[in-house]
């Protein structure tokens, strides 16, 4: 899969977890995830579940702590996929 | 980054707990009176619950405490429901550490002083990824090293009044599959008059407990692992309330 096809893919996902759905519109690799999208870190994780199950990948801890950013998102999925 | 901690962080920790053990003969009877005379709190079976806490605590492996969560002073009506002033001074570990919201126990300089006293670690809700792991790691190096730790697996204070199975935070997950051989004591703790959250609990107010103790396991891996340990807890925190509700009818 394309990155340009993950993202649109990340960005669906993460749409009903989303406070601020126009800066989701205007999102680019730079969007912090919980700061610009106002996504609650309570939800966070969720996102994370369901982008496992989307793209049928494991993601560590670890990993998770260096996601922050929909560029993060997408590049931590193309180097799992 | 992983829940490891470097010399300077351990060093750092080990400095607060001794500040806090110096000045535990003061403070730490200070707020048992001040729950018991000055706000007029009773617990009831609170001499069981005691026995019953020193009795886990005396077993060997690391022993996380998950309770339900109310209102802002749980953690120190906890700690007194668990010990007597007399038990923390002689088993100062036995004290739990606690992890509060930045906001509202860090904000001024005061309050720093005190909770930095008061065996807390402060946690900023919503922080970034690292910021949360590099918390993480100082309370996972504090409960491997035999530290009681106190957290509240819902994140937050239950805003339906009902402990949410579907608010359990991950993180309490990952610490306790961080720490190898970690026990959970989950504790349900309500005032007959607390009806929902609040910041406090009512002048004059009863509480009745319940302990259970196990060690969560998970068949998951990654963050899926961490969220099914924390839901686990969660359940059983759920279950244990509607013990309580049960009984009360």
């Amino acid at each position: 899969m394309e990155s340009e096809q993950i993202r649109e893919r990340v960005i669906e996902i993460l749409t009903p977890f989303v406070k601020d759905r126009s800066a989701l519109e205007q999102a680019t690799s730079a969007t912090n995830m919980l700061d610009d999208l106002k996504v609650n870190s309570a939800r966070f994780v969720d996102i994370v579940l369901a982008i496992e199950d989307a793209f049928d990948i494991e993601i560590s801890d670890d990993e998770l702590d260096s996601v922050n950013t929909i560029g993060d998102c997408v590049s931590m999925i193309v180097s799992k996929s | 980054m992983s829940l490891t901690l470097g010399r300077r962080e351990r060093t750092a920790l080990l400095a607060q707990r001794e500040v806090g053990r110096l000045f535990a003969p003061l403070w730490v009877p200070l707020l048992s009176a001040l729950m018991r005379w000055g706000f007029g709190w009773r617990i009831e079976g609170i001499s069981q619950l005691r026995r019953e806490y020193a009795r886990l605590r005396a077993q060997p492996g690391p022993l996380l405490l998950c309770a339900n969560h109310l209102t802002m002073l749980d953690s120190f009506v906890i700690a007194w429901a668990l010990g007597s002033p007399l038990f923390y001074l002689r088993h100062y570990a036995a004290l739990p550490w606690n992890t509060p919201e930045r906001r509202n126990f860090a904000s001024t300089r005061w309050k720093r002083m005190l909770v930095y006293v008061m065996k807390c670690v402060p946690l900023r809700r919503g922080a970034a990824r690292r910021e949360v792991a590099g918390a993480l790691a100082r309370v996972a190096h504090l409960l491997g090293r035999g530290e009681a730790l106190l957290v509240f697996p819902e994140g937050a204070r239950s805003r339906s009044g009902r402990v949410d199975v579907d608010s359990a935070a991950y993180g309490v997950g990952r610490l306790i599959l961080a720490v190898p051989g970690c026990r959970v004591l989950c504790i349900y703790l309500r005032g007959r008059g607390q009806t929902t959250w609040s910041d406090a609990p009512r002048r004059g107010e009863r509480f009745r407990g319940e302990l259970s103790c196990f060690e969560p396991k998970s068949d998951h891996a990654g963050v899926r692992g961490s969220v099914d340990v924390a839901r686990q807890i969660v359940t059983r925190l759920a279950g244990m309330e509607r013990r309580h509700f049960d009984g009360r009818q």
